[in-house]
């Protein structure tokens, strides 16, 4: 598994999970635990990527409809939707994702930074690229996509 | 060392609570309740305060502190009157001891002028015998008044007396008359490591006469916790021999800074008169000690420790370090019975040994120290336990099992103890108001002293419990809602005058458990709110349509928003940029709500309502739009299913059902929340009649009800945010979310999005 050649330092896990045809990744040791999807309660008065919450062993845990935070459309929910538990600073939240692919390891030297192309979403949200097997992968700025709760608060 | 900061942090806790006892004590003295407990508990406070000030070397506290007690002392042998002014001062004086107390928690300084100057006062009353005298006046010569500065070194005397009333071994006292010294000598582990040797230095003072040493073994901790490096032995060396004072300092010299030295007793000339011992102790012995407080203490010392031996240990022992005075006085019959018979018995007829009298006072109230963490765990875990047994419940009804059942009724039993354990881990950490209203008395004093204003404060409801996290929080918007109201509610005395009130205005502080919740009401007998200056501010801080129509109770309440100012100088009380938004927007973050009324000259009340405890609640969980909500019981008043001819249309949008003659709004739950767009017929579901905390009544329209249950409140805010018309959320038997209304919030949105057009800027600042 661990290449020679790697530093130990720099190197990093990622999960990668699927939204529609797109890959995208978190940082491993953001991620709590990964559960399939159980119906949430809807929230009054929250933005549609709010899915609602759910009970997490006696937490209420929001999920968020990742897809629709990234402004694909919003996702059905099947029974192989997942959800990635994260933890983004003092909260945890719950992400809608349509599947788990793998896990990554990846060297800092490998995330290269987005192209100007990129819509402001996009470049709000994805921290970098990853380009693997000649696939390519978003790493979500998870710290991003919540201050627009903190705003909404207040 | 850390011990011994362990010590002092237990000290200063005891103070907190020391303070405390004294200044409900002076409230009660101020409200004609002087009779000798509450004028003994109030010594004691202090004196037990300065006794454990003394142990620390706490001086500045310790010298107050002995002015305080000297004057209390005469209060309490019926020297000094209890009059209204003198209780002001006594309360202004422990408001000058808290803030020494406070100065020597922290390692500061407490404004020694002040401090110098309520010493000065407190010295003139003890001197003139309660009357009030300009400061200055201090002590005649008659009875010679113990000023702060000379008190410490010849007559302060708590520690000698306390370490004599420790002998193992009592010592004998070679001679009365001449006055014997009495050195108690404490050295700390420093003199250790520097390498001096105690031996030596009562050697030393062995060489100025004949000498008696007691060990004081009172601070010795258990082998186990016992540092071997450290100091804890304590000597009590009694000296008869005509020397002075400075030539028993010159043998601690060399240790000066690493022991503590208390010199005390010598032959006492200036004090002759009190000195016929004989007399005292006759007097003792029929439990008639009377004594001028100030000279008199260093006398009591002598006839204390010359009691008959074994006796006197266990008496003075257990009491709080008790110094020579406080041990006469009780003796007194009446106030402290526990003393009489003991001390009484001790004098007449030596016993081998008494029993031990009373415990220290601290044990008195056995409490346990519990850090919060612990609870909080504890009350988590009760919260899952809820949770799991109302899972199991359901999920042996859905297996079908009769409710007759053996497995049903071990359920019902479970249930039972659960909601036990859970009332019981809940009591753990319910409170009684009490701590955060005993800190009002001294900011009402202070506000009113600074305002010129002469107000009385009047608390009801100080037992009323609520649970500790409440608590915690209480305090700041009621100093706001306190200083808010002496500052602008009350008129000036002149201003009273004019209006025919009396001149001292009343500021009301109460708390009472209404529909499940707290509220804390705050009011004032003053000019009440200036409407028409209230109104025309918020027009010109364009928080208000300039022709913007609203009721006399929405004009109060513009207060509330952020950026509103009434006053028109920015004063040192209120007006600190502070404003009354930032009170509602704390007491919101606690799910609580703020309201005020007010009648012109009459005064206002301000209305804080919180809930009780942010952890259970007793809910209906109904259906709404395929939705399982809860609202809590406490709102509910009664459910009924309406008739359709009930349901009367008010104006284009709104409804009203029309309940034994009286007409209550409906609020579709399912509208309101946005889980449904379209309106139902009301007739077609249930109806929950709820009143909200402004005593408003509202019909709210749910599809059905499921039925009664005790949920645990689980936070929103946690994980995501604040919900409007959301209290919080909890988690049903099924293991789903289910969330918990807020009935008010809801109501007043439905109130606000039927009148948002004819009012379109009033609620725009939120």
């Amino acid at each position: 598994m661990t290449e020679p050649n790697m530093n130990l330092l720099d190197r990093r896990e990622l999960i990668s999970f699927r939204i529609g045809e797109q890959e995208f990744c978190v940082d491993i040791m953001a991620v709590r635990e990964i559960r399939g999807w159980t119906p949430a309660t809807p929230l009054p008065q929250s933005p549609p990527y709010i899915c609602g919450v759910i009970n997490l062993r006696g937490a209420v845990l929001p999920i968020m409809d990742l897809s629709a935070r990234l402004g694909f459309a919003t996702a059905v929910t099947s029974a192989r939707s997942v959800i990635i538990v994260v933890k983004v600073g003092e909260r945890m939240i719950g992400l809608l994702v349509d599947a788990v692919s793998d896990i990554l390891m990846i060297t800092d030297d490998m995330l290269q930074v987005a192209p100007d192309v990129a819509c402001d979403r996009v470049r709000s949200f994805v921290r970098g690229l990853i380009s693997i097997d000649s696939r390519m992968i978003s790493l979500i700025a998870l710290d991003r996509l919540l201050p627009e709760l903190e705003q909404m608060a207040a | 060392m850390d011990e011994l900061e362990e010590i002092k942090v237990t000290f200063f806790q005891e103070c907190d609570e020391l303070l405390a006892d004294l200044e409900n004590g002076l409230l009660a003295m101020q409200s004609g309740d002087s009779d000798g407990e509450t004028i003994n508990a109030v010594f004691r406070a202090v004196h037990s305060i300065k006794g454990g000030a003394g142990a620390f070397g706490l001086d500045p506290l310790v010298r107050f502190a002995h002015v305080f007690e000297t004057l209390l002392d005469g209060v309490r042998s019926h020297k000094i009157d209890v009059t209204v002014e003198l209780v002001r001062e006594l309360l202004r004086a422990a408001d000058v001891l808290a803030d020494h107390v406070q100065a020597a928690r922290t390692d500061g300084v407490v404004d020694e002028a002040a401090s110098a100057d309520m010493a000065a006062v407190l010295a003139a009353l003890t001197a003139s015998g309660g009357r009030i005298a300009p400061v200055g006046g201090v002590a005649p010569p008659p009875a010679p008044v113990v000023t702060p500065d000379d008190e410490i070194g010849s007559s302060f005397k708590p520690m000698a007396i306390m370490s004599l009333a420790n002998f193992d071994e009592p010592a004998e006292l070679p001679s009365l008359g001449g006055g014997a010294w009495t050195v108690t000598f404490r050295p700390k582990t420093e003199l250790y490591r520097n390498a001096n040797d105690p031996l030596l230095l009562l050697r030393e003072l062995e060489r100025l006469g004949p000498i008696t040493v007691a060990i004081n073994d009172e601070t010795l901790p258990s082998l186990s916790e016992m540092d071997p490096e450290a100091a804890y032995l304590a000597f009590t060396v009694t000296l008869d021999a005509p020397v002075t004072e400075a030539q028993i300092q010159e043998v601690f010299e060399f240790v000066e800074g690493d022991c503590d030295v208390e010199i005390t007793g010598g032959p006492a000339p200036a004090e002759a008169p009190a000195l016929d011992i004989a007399a005292l102790l006759a007097a003792a012995e029929t439990a008639q000690i009377e004594m001028a407080p100030p000279v008199a203490e260093p006398v009591v010392a002598p006839p204390v420790a010359v009691a008959p031996p074994p006796v006197i240990e266990p008496v003075a022992e257990p009491v709080a370090p008790p110094a020579p005075a406080s041990v006469a006085i009780e003796a007194h019959p009446e106030p402290a019975p526990e003393f009489t018979g003991v001390l009484a018995s001790a004098i007449k007829t030596p016993q081998p040994k008494a029993p031990p009298a009373n415990e220290p006072v601290a044990n008195a109230q056995a409490t346990i120290r519990v850090d919060p963490e612990r609870i909080d765990r504890l009350i988590d875990l009760v919260g899952e336990l809820v949770i799991n047994q109302a899972m199991l419940a359901q999920r042996v009804i859905e297996s079908g099992l009769a409710s007759s059942s053996s497995v049903a009724l071990g359920l019902d039993e479970l249930e039972q103890l659960t909601r036990q354990i859970q009332d019981g881990v809940m009591a753990i950490r319910a409170q009684p108001v009490k701590s955060v209203f005993q800190r009002m008395p001294r900011l009402v004093r202070e506000v009113a002293n600074m305002t010129g204003k002469s107000v009385r404060l009047v608390t009801e409801g100080e037992s009323t419990e609520v649970d500790k996290t409440v608590i915690e929080r209480l305090g700041e918007p009621i100093t706001h809602m306190l200083r808010n109201a002496i500052d602008h509610g009350l008129e000036t005395p002149d201003e009273r005058r004019a209006a025919g009130k009396p001149i001292e205005g009343t500021v009301r502080l109460a708390a009472l458990h209404r529909g499940g919740r707290i509220v804390i009401e705050v009011g004032d007998d003053g000019r009440g709110i200036n409407r028409k200056r209230v109104y025309a501010i918020a027009v010109e801080k364009e928080l208000i349509a300039p022709d913007a129509v609203l009721s006399d109770e929405e004009i109060d309440n513009l207060i509330f928003l952020p950026g509103f100012s009434t006053a028109s100088t920015v004063s040192d009380i209120s007006g600190r940029g502070v404003g009354m938004d930032v009170v509602r927007r704390s007491v919101q973050a606690l799910g609580g709500r703020i309201s005020i009324s007010s009648k012109p000259g009459e005064g206002s009340v301000f209305t804080l309502s919180l809930p009780l405890t942010l952890a259970v609640l007793d809910g209906m969980v109904v259906d709404v739009a395929g939705q399982t909500l809860v609202i809590p019981l406490t709102a509910i008043v009664e459910s009924l299913r309406p008739k359709a001819e009930e349901v009367k249309g008010l104006g284009p949008q709104g409804a009203v059902l029309s309940v034994r003659d009286s007409f209550v709004p409906l609020v579709d739950i399912a509208n309101a929340l946005g889980f449904r767009s379209d309106k139902r017929a009301p007739h077609e579901g249930v109806v929950l009649l709820i009143e909200a905390e402004d005593g408003g009544r509202a019909a709210l329209v749910a599809d059905a009800i499921q039925g009664q249950r005790q949920v645990v409140i689980k936070s929103l805010e946690s994980n995501y945010r604040q919900v409007e018309g959301i209290a919080a959320a909890t988690i049903l038997g099924d293991g789903r979310v289910a969330l918990i209304v807020d009935v008010d919030a809801l109501v007043a949105m439905r109130r606000r999005d039927n009148t948002r057009p004819t009012e379109p800027t009033l609620f725009a600042a939120e």
